[in-house]
């Protein structure tokens, strides 16, 4: 039943293609007019939501593209890849060469002013402006694993061997607020207030510290790596991949501490590898390794499936920023953007 | 349930051939004839950014050899950080190679490497260790063996073994050398060379860890009674001839590794187990442990199950009773 609701939404509501390529990862640009998708062939696939029948495609990379975001601006996107290039798809903004450039990040700035974007290359973080000039290199232990900038866009945070690191990107003096915790950390994400960082770690669980008192969260019981980390946009919940369903923390009352967490969308023993949290609404998309998505209201757990399993593991979910459409891409290639505006 | 779906059949699997040896014994020789004789084949090449030489493939990554410990309260498991994120991204244009090669530096010890495929979940349902090839340097290799571990370590972690620079000693010294590899771990295959040049096929897609191969290759499991100083590595093996109880095996392997394993740099095993047609690989890295059913018996094939040891401070006697205590009563 669900399956079928599912291939009806895809083919009703959804333009697919099947790209001949692991999709790395996917994003919309600012301004919610085109959804792109990043391919392990190095290439991006572009799709003007004005006519969805049009696939362009770029040859971005020179191998894989490994990340990619939308720019600063409203238009536009930037991405890295393992040819050692970050780039915006009409300009390179800098070349690592044989170093590959796994994360990249950005903010719009506030007021018109501030807009910056940034990659890591191994141990660096570098920080642009949105114009393309380079600000600053800011220095990690080792190999910087994830990467992110706060709501506002005045702190950037990276996840690393033993811990994370804070930087207050417009400081005179670059000195990171070092977060520490043994082990590694393998991907980032802030709470959109501001006050929470948390991490993924290669013990299957997480790791998050409360910025204003330095108190740890310890978040465990994966059964496999968690790959998604995405807060709700009021930064309630926390949803994660790395178990059978979509897993949800607590950030209200108390929690994460002595808190069970909310787990939804489970109970097929299928993992869960993709989560990304509704810009706008209490309800979170989650894709699994038999390439079923569902999206799922958090407050209700209601679950509507969107795409059926059989396109292969879901490894690039991602919204646009009104929330109306969701991308979607798998290793085996399979591209999808589902229409769940209202007609 | 994590990543069962993707871990299917070990064709899926991507071989991963980890190249080791000291500085100037002929590691990058040896990678750029892989990578320059026309077999046909299309590697990944992960190279440390130390290298000697430069390396001339059109996929090469660079890397900074990144060693840590994990979080599972056990000192000796180590994993290479750079390599889980390195798999994980070949694997997104797993069809532009057919399989990987790791160099490692001079210094390295392997058992990070090793551990590695055996203990990252993604990377193990992705890549599978093919075989762990050692470059030594006929010349130089006493005078190494003399100042350091690793030189042993690499030796003992060997599948394949890469006796290079053989036309820089008389045929004594050559035999004198092998003698002293073979000391050390008296499974690897040996190949002498002369500018690391040997067909590759010796060196590549051999399976080793293919266990069924390496113990058949064993060359004798008679003991010798040479080699006591604790802390040299050795090798040594044994055979039970009646069915193993998993239970007794399991707990007594699970001690011996917890107590020993340090001490032990590579255990592998054959095993037949007691009510079951198949035989089971047993494999391990100091404390970290794999195993997995593999082929049938073949109807006419003795159920022999054998186990080897490479490491430092064995104590034959006490493994072998242990061994043997695994059979079925």
């Amino acid at each position: 039943m669900s399956q079928s609701v599912a291939q009806y939404l895809l083919e009703s509501r959804g333009t697919h293609r099947m790209l001949d390529a692991f999709v790395v990862t996917a994003c919309f640009d600012r301004a919610g007019s085109t959804a792109a998708f990043a391919l392990g062939d190095g290439r991006l696939h572009l799709v003007s939501l004005a006519d969805r029948d049009t696939w362009t495609t770029v040859e971005a990379h020179d191998g894989a593209v490994l990340s990619l975001t939308p720019d600063a601006s409203q238009t536009g996107l930037i991405s890295g890849g393992d040819d050692g290039k970050f780039r915006r798809t009409d300009q390179v903004i800098a070349d690592f060469r044989s170093k590959w450039v796994e994360h990249v990040a950005s903010h719009p700035g506030e007021k018109g002013k501030g807009a910056l974007v940034a990659c890591a290359v191994g141990k660096a973080i570098h920080l642009f402006s949105a114009a393309g000039e380079k600000l600053k290199e800011l220095p990690h232990p080792s190999t910087v694993t994830g990467l992110a900038f706060d709501a506002r866009g005045k702190r950037i945070a990276a996840s690393h061997y033993n811990g994370a690191s804070l930087w207050f990107v417009n400081a005179k003096e670059d000195s990171p607020r070092k977060l520490e915790w043994k082990g590694s950390h393998t991907a980032i994400a802030i709470h959109p207030e501001g006050d929470a960082v948390v991490t993924a770690m290669q013990e299957n669980a997480l790791h998050g510290w409360r910025l204003s008192d330095n108190q740890h969260m310890r978040m465990s019981g994966y059964p496999a790596k968690t790959e998604a980390l995405s807060f709700t946009r009021n930064g309630k919940w926390l949803a994660t991949s790395g178990a059978d369903s979509m897993v949800l923390w607590p950030f209200f009352g108390g929690g994460p501490m002595g808190k069970a967490p909310i787990e939804l969308a489970g109970g097929d023993g299928v993992t869960c590898t993709r989560v990304a949290a509704h810009p706008q609404q209490e309800m979170v998309a989650g894709g699994f390794a038999d390439g079923l998505v569902v999206l799922a209201e958090v407050n209700s757990s209601r679950i509507l499936p969107i795409a059926p399993p059989g396109q292969g593991r879901v490894s690039a979910l991602a919204w646009s920023p009104d929330g109306s459409q969701l991308a979607i891409g798998t290793e085996k290639g399979f591209a999808a953007i589902i229409d769940l505006s209202k007609r | 349930m994590a990543n069962t779906e993707t871990e299917a059949s070990g064709k899926l699997q991507v071989p991963v051939t980890v190249l080791t040896g000291y500085l100037g014994a002929g590691k990058t020789t040896l990678l750029n004839r892989i990578l320059t004789e026309q077999h046909g084949r299309k590697y990944a090449v992960v190279i440390n950014e130390f290298g000697e030489l430069g390396v001339d493939n059109d996929l090469v990554v660079d890397t900074d050899e990144e060693v840590f410990e994990m979080n599972n309260g056990c000192i000796c498991c180590t994993v290479r950080g750079d390599l889980i994120r390195i798999v994980g991204g070949l694997m997104k244009r797993r069809d532009k190679f057919d399989g990987i090669i790791i160099e490692t530096t001079g210094l390295a010890n392997p058992a990070p490497v090793a551990q590695t495929f055996f203990v990252d979940e993604n990377v193990r349902s992705k890549a599978k260790l093919d075989a762990i090839v050692t470059v030594v340097d006929a010349k130089h290799l006493p005078q190494r063996l003399e100042d350091s571990h690793e030189a042993a370590d690499q030796i003992a972690f060997a599948d394949v073994i890469i006796l290079n620079k053989t036309d820089l000693v008389t045929a004594e010294e050559l035999a004198a050398v092998e003698d002293k590899i073979r000391a050390i771990n008296r499974f690897a295959v040996i190949h002498r060379t002369e500018r690391a040049a040997l067909p590759i096929e010796q060196v590549l897609d051999r399976g080793a860890f293919d266990l069924n191969r390496v113990l058949a290759m064993a060359p004798n499991f008679l003991e010798s009674n040479e080699h006591e100083h604790n802390d040299e590595v050795t090798s040594v093996s044994f055979e039970v001839e009646s069915p193993i109880d998993p239970e007794k095996f399991n707990a007594w392997i699970g001690v011996l590794l917890q107590e020993e394993g340090p001490n032990l740099l590579r255990t592998k095993g054959i095993l037949s187990y007691a009510n079951d047609d198949r035989r089971f690989a047993f494999q391990a890295v100091h404390m970290i442990a794999d195993g997995d059913f593999i082929g049938p018996c073949k109807p006419d094939e003795p159920r022999i199950s054998r186990i080897v040891f490479i490491g430092r401070n064995l104590n034959r006697p006490r493994l072998r009773r242990g061994f043997e205590s695994c059979a079925v009563a």
